[in-house]
């Protein structure tokens, strides 16, 4: 436990437990990692006593089954030390389904509707797949074009050469429950310039959907598409 | 000589931490996408769990070293069904999520409470606490009876799962071997020692008996969740049976806190009948993969299936009825 906590410590100070839970619980995890680490200590440098004197040895199999246990355990433990801290990749976002729990959320759809430019151009991809979802009305769309919308390239499972999702993962308590969302950006060929899980800005207008292979009614077309490095907390809380 | 072992393990520490310091900065593994996904999420699981059975062993360590054993008992009532009724409601005071309650239902049953009183704790206390019922309410308030279809049944399935399991003639039999053990062996030992170093005993003890526990659960539940596509069980949403045996399943493999499981599935809610969300909210803080490798510190396999098989089909009923009547 005390190696766990310790990385855990770690984790919070370099700012990348956001990688693994909602930033509503760091406080409590860091507090919990801290007493463990030093109940640990203050349990290494005391007198050790053996409650377990006495009990009788487990049979064969289940030493073995126990002592598997422990190495897998102390294995994992040290994967947790040396391989580097990672957010959830494409393989998430496609095997969970983009877009499967985006909210139906009629109140956003209809501050949606009369927001100036500039809450607009606030818009992430939770606000923009929750209008998608509910309206395909390009009239809506008119004047409301999608600004700096960040996010990484996940391929689109219809048209995978001529559209890609900008896609965030919705998390509300770990990167257990992340649900991927995600806005349909047209741009052929796409592949070449911006591979999947790579970090792109885009901005752009929404219009009907030139491809012929994709049932999306209404598609994101770019403007302007950059690259970007990875955000601190890439999931969207 | 004990200052040394202290500043010996703090360096051993402080050294992981730089390794892992050193790695994050020039490491880069180019691990597979499913792979690196398998150990984000089920490190996401271990990161989450932590703290609580870090708390569930302190409360642990609190009843058995420092709560006089005649409190705790002298407020339950002697009647077998009151005395369980008053346990279910333990959470209200503890609000420890489900990973967290093993310690603390270990630490009850080696203070003298029976086997079955421990799995009427273990089952309602996730539910039947402030946090998990604020959130629940925050999430769905009182839609087609989702929070109250939850706290009563909860309720009902840690009562009826207690009474089930006090009918047994050999309640020890239901313990893993070595927990039982562990328990005959408590009555003789401790008592000759400081309670400083008797908590630190049962700090070293539960940890290393829990964490490996986790890890494999983890693994597990991480590797689970990388295999089974979503959409095979989304696709069940509309059916009034079958919606509410995908979602048993995915609380199963999802494993999430059951105090903020109602956020999780909140976005399924538009697709999913509420029986199937009721099933969801009260198996899944019973029942899942990581739940079960903690368990099983406790309690041997065939109690934990027993156990699974009661509450799969009380769960079901419960979601079953839900349906019928939302």
């Amino acid at each position: 436990m005390s190696v766990m906590a310790a990385i855990t410590l770690w984790l919070a100070v370099s700012g990348q437990l956001v990688l693994y839970i909602h930033p509503r619980y760091v406080v409590f995890t860091v507090i919990m990692a801290i007493m463990a680490v030093i109940a640990a200590i203050a349990a290494v440098s005391s007198p050790r006593h053996h409650d377990d004197e006495g009990l009788p040895l487990p049979p064969r199999r289940s030493r073995a089954v126990g002592i598997a246990a422990a190495g897998l355990a102390g294995a994992f433990a040290l994967g947790m030390v040396v391989i580097p801290p990672a957010t959830l990749s494409t393989a998430t976002a496609q095997q969970r389904e983009i877009n499967a729990t985006a909210s139906d959320d009629a109140e956003t759809l209809a501050e949606a509707s009369v927001a100036d430019s500039a809450t607009v151009a606030t818009f992430t991809v939770r606000e923009w797949s929750t209008v998608l979802r509910q309206t395909s009305d390009l009239a809506f769309f008119d004047g409301k074009p999608a600004t700096d919308l960040l996010g990484f390239v996940t391929a689109d499972a219809e048209d995978p050469d001529s559209i890609f999702y900008i896609s965030r993962f919705a998390v509300t308590c770990c990167a257990v429950d992340a649900q991927p969302l995600g806005v349909p950006v047209y741009l052929p060929g796409w592949a070449e310039l911006y591979p999947p899980d790579t970090w792109v800005q885009v901005s752009g207008p929404f219009d009907s959907n030139p491809s012929r292979s994709s049932t999306k009614p209404v598609v994101l077309i770019p403007d302007r598409v950059e690259a970007v490095d990875q955000p601190r907390e890439p999931y969207l809380f | 000589m004990h200052v040394a072992w202290a500043v010996g393990a703090t360096v051993v520490l402080a050294g992981l931490v730089a390794v892992r310091a050193f790695t994050a900065e020039q490491l880069d593994p180019s691990i597979p996408n499913p792979i690196q996904d398998l150990l984000t999420l089920s490190t996401s699981v271990i990161i989450e769990s932590l703290p609580f059975i870090m708390l569930g062993i302190a409360l642990s360590v609190l009843v058995q070293v420092w709560i006089p054993e005649s409190w705790l008992l002298r407020i339950l009532p002697r009647n077998p069904w009151g005395r369980r009724a008053v346990i279910s409601l333990f959470g209200m005071f503890l609000p420890v999520c489900e990973c967290g309650n093993v310690p603390l239902a270990r630490g009850l049953v080696r203070r003298g409470f029976t086997v079955s009183e421990s799995m009427t704790f273990l089952i309602a206390a996730p539910i039947l606490n402030p946090v998990t019922i604020i959130t629940t309410h925050q999430a769905f308030g009182f839609d087609d009876g989702i929070l109250v279809a939850r706290l009563l049944g909860g309720f009902a399935i840690a009562n009826i799962l207690g009474w089930l399991f006090s009918k047994h003639p050999e309640p020890m039999s239901l313990l893993s071997g070595r927990f039982a053990e562990e328990c005959r062996i408590d009555d003789g030992h401790g008592h000759g020692r400081d309670r400083r170093q008797q908590t630190l005993d049962l700090f070293v003890r539960e940890s290393s008996i829990l964490m490996p526990a986790l890890v494999i659960g983890s693994l597990i539940a991480g590797a689970i969740q990388v295999i089974v596509p979503r959409d095979v069980l989304v696709a069940l949403g509309s059916d009034p049976l079958f919606s509410v045996l995908a979602m048993m399943i995915l609380a199963f493999i999802i494993s999430v806190c059951s105090n903020v499981d109602a956020f999780f599935i909140l976005p399924f809610a538009s697709t999913f009948l509420p029986g199937s969300i009721v099933a969801f909210l009260v198996f899944g803080p019973i029942v899942d993969i990581k739940m079960l490798a903690l368990m099983r510190t406790t309690y041997s396999t065939r109690t934990l299936v027993q156990l699974t098989t009661v509450v799969a089909l009380l769960s079901l009923a419960l979601g079953l009825v839900v349906n019928y009547l939302a």
